[in-house]
C-alpha cells in the first residue's frame, strides 16, 4: 500500500490503467450474465422453469420462451402441456401466446384442444377457452366462427372474454368488427366497455364503427365515454400517415408482428404498403411469413403483384403458413375476377 | 502549502478506490435495492418471495430488471471513471487540491443518488402506464445532474476548506 509514496498523484498512472481495467472486465462479467440469460442459451433453463410448482415461476418461463422464438423448440411438449392441462387461466394463455412465436402447428394444436370447449357447460371453462383462443392471437383465425357465436353466450363474461380474443385474432376483420359493433348495444356494461376498448386500443377504425361508437361519447358510464374518445381521436386506415407508419413499423424487427396484423385487419386499405410486406414472406419466423401472407391477402386487387412471389412461397417449410399462402392467392384471384371481367364488359 | 504526510496519502487512495468501485456497484445494486425494498417494506411481501419475484423478473421481457440497473448504473459508471482520473490524478504535495476535488465529487455522487433513489421510488411507489419511461430517462438526467452536483460541493469545498494564506 506504500508502494507509490513517491507518486506525484494519489494514484500512479499503472494503478489507474488496472482499475479501468477491471471495470471493463467487470462490464463484460455483466455482458456475459445477460448473455448466458437470455436468448436460445436460456431455453433449458426456462424449461426447468416450466415445472416449477409456483404458477408465476411458470408464466415468467413461458413469456421468456416466447420472446426466443423458434429457437424454443425444444420447449413445445412442456408449454403444450401448460397450455391445455395447467389449471392456472394465466399459465395456460401465457404459454399459448408463447407457442404463437415458437410454432405455428402447436399454436394450432392449442386451438384445436379448446375449441370444443366453448361448448361446456360449465361458464369458467368457456371463459377460459375464450381467453386462451385470444392469446393466440390471428393464428386461432379458424377459431373465429366459434367464437362469434360465444358472443351470444349467456354469461357476460364469456361474452366480454369472446369479444377480447375476437379483438386479438382481428382476422378477417369484416365478421370482427360486426361482432364488436353488436357488443357496443349489449346489455351488459362490462361486455360494452369492453367492445368499445377494443376500438380504442387494438382494432383499425372504419367509418361505421366511427358511427357506431359516436353516441357512446354520451354514455352514462364515464369510463365508456372516455375510451369512446381514446377510439375516435385515434388515426384513420384512410390516413395516409397511419399506412406510412406501418409500412416504417414493418421494416422494424420490433414492432413488426404488431404493424402487419394492423395491416391485415386494414384489408384493402392497406394495398399501398404492399412493397415493405412481400420480403416478409420469407422472413425466418413463421408467425412473420404467417402475418405477411394473410396482410397481403387481404389487400386483394391491390396486391395483385404478389401472385407471383406468393406462388413461390406454396412450399413453405411451415403447414400453417402454406395454408394462408394458399388462401391469400386463392383471396387475391378471387378479387381479380370480378375486376377483370367488368374491364372486358366495358370494353366495346 | 501544507505537506502530505504518508497516512494522509494513503487515505485518498483508499478514498478514490472505495469512491470508484462504490460508484459503479453502487450504481447497478441501487435500483434493485430499492425494488426488493418496496416489496418487503411497502408491499409487506416476506423477503425471500420477493427475492424469488426479483430473480424471476431479472431478464422477463416487460420487466428486465436487469437492464434497468444497467440503465441506472451507466451514469455512475461515468462518475467512477471521473473520480478515477480526476480525484486519482490530483497531486499528492497539495492534499487541498484532492479535497476539494472528493467534496466535488461526493456532491455529484450525492445528488446522483438522490435523484436515483427518489425517481426509481415514485416509479414504483405510483405506477401508471408511462412509468418505464422514467427509467429511458433517468441516465441522461443523471449525467446533467453531474456537473451541477460537482459544482456545488466545489463551492460548499471553498467555504469549508479555505486555502491558508501563503
Amino acid at each position: 500500500m506504500t508502494g507509490n509514496i513517491s507518486s506525484p498523484t494519489i494514484m500512479t498512472p499503472r494503478e489507474i490503467k488496472l482499475h479501468l481495467l477491471g471495470l471493463v472486465l467487470f462490464v463484460g462479467l455483466l455482458g456475459l450474465w445477460y448473455w448466458l440469460s437470455t436468448g436460445a442459451r436460456a431455453v433449458p433453463t426456462l424449461i426447468e422453469m416450466l415445472q416449477d410448482d409456483d404458477p408465476s415461476t411458470r408464466i415468467v418461463a413461458a413469456e421468456q420462451l416466447g420472446q426466443v422464438g423458434p429457437a424454443a423448440q425444444a420447449a413445445i411438449p412442456r408449454l403444450l402441456a401448460q397450455a391445455t392441462e395447467d389449471g392456472n387461466q394465466h399459465a395456460n394463455t401465457t404459454a399459448a401466446a408463447a407457442l404463437k412465436s415458437i410454432d405455428l402447428t402447436a399454436a394450432r394444436q392449442v386451438m384445436t384442444h379448446f375449441m370444443p370447449r366453448l361448448q361446456e357447460q360449465d361458464a369458467q371453462q368457456r371463459r377460459t377457452a375464450c381467453a386462451v383462443l385470444g392469446s393466440l392471437g390471428p393464428v386461432a383465425k379458424p377459431a373465429v366462427p366459434a367464437l362469434l357465436a360465444a358472443g351470444h353466450d349467456p354469461d357476460e363474461l364469456v361474452r366480454r372474454n369472446a369479444l377480447m380474443a375476437l379483438a386479438s385474432i382481428g382476422i378477417p376483420s369484416p365478421p370482427i368488427v360486426a361482432a364488436l359493433l353488436e357488443g357496443l348495444r349489449d346489455s351488459s356494461s362490462l361486455v360494452r366497455q369492453t367492445a368499445v376498448t377494443q376500438f380504442a386500443f387494438t382494432v383499425p377504425l372504419t367509418q361505421p364503427v366511427v358511427t357506431a361508437v359516436t353516441p357512446l361519447l354520451n354514455d352514462p358510464n364515464r369510463s365508456i365515454a372516455t375510451l369512446a374518445r381514446s377510439a375516435l381521436d385515434k388515426a384513420r386506415p384512410d390516413e395516409a400517415t397511419q399506412l406510412e407508419s406501418l409500412g416504417l413499423m414493418v421494416q422494424h424487427s420490433a414492432a413488426r408482428d404488431y404493424a402487419l396484423h394492423q395491416l391485415a385487419q386494414l384489408g384493402p386499405a392497406a394495398g399501398d404498403a404492399l412493397l415493405p410486406v412481400l420480403p416478409l414472406l420469407q422472413d425466418d419466423r413463421p408467425l412473420i411469413r404467417y402475418l405477411a401472407a394473410e396482410a397481403i391477402g387481404a389487400m386483394g386487387v391491390s396486391a395483385k403483384q404478389a401472385v407471383q412471389p406468393l406462388r413461390l412461397r406454396r412450399e413453405d417449410p411451415d403447414p400453417v403458413v402454406r395454408e394462408a399462402v394458399v388462401e391469400a392467392i386463392a383471396g387475391i384471384e378471387a378479387a381479380m375476377a370480378p375486376a377483370e371481367s367488368s374491364g372486358k364488359a366495358a370494353r366495346p | 502549502m501544507i505537506a502530505t504526510t504518508p497516512e494522509t496519502s494513503l487515505r485518498l487512495r483508499v478514498l478514490t478506490r472505495l469512491g470508484f468501485w462504490g460508484a459503479v456497484i453502487g450504481g447497478l445494486l441501487l435500483p434493485w435495492g430499492i425494488m426488493l425494498a418496496v416489496e418487503v417494506v411497502v408491499h409487506q411481501v416476506p423477503f425471500a418471495r420477493a427475492w424469488r419475484s426479483f430473480t424471476l423478473h431479472l431478464f422477463a421481457p416487460g420487466y428486465n430488471f436487469f437492464l434497468i440497473g444497467l440503465l441506472t448504473a451507466a451514469p455512475f459508471v461515468v462518475l467512477s471513471v471521473l473520480i478515477l482520473l480526476h480525484l486519482g490524478a490530483a497531486p499528492v504535495q497539495d492534499p487541498l487540491i484532492a479535497r476539494r476535488r472528493t467534496l466535488g465529487l461526493a456532491g455529484a455522487g450525492l445528488g446522483m443518488l438522490v435523484l436515483a433513489g427518489w425517481t426509481h421510488l415514485e416509479v414504483l411507489l405510483h405506477p401508471d402506464a408511462q412509468g418505464a419511461l422514467a427509467y429511458l430517462y433517468l441516465p441522461v438526467i443523471l449525467l446533467a445532474s453531474m456537473p451541477i452536483g460537482y459544482g456545488l460541493g466545489r463551492a460548499i469545498a471553498r467555504i469549508l476548506l479555505p486555502r491558508p494564506p501563503a
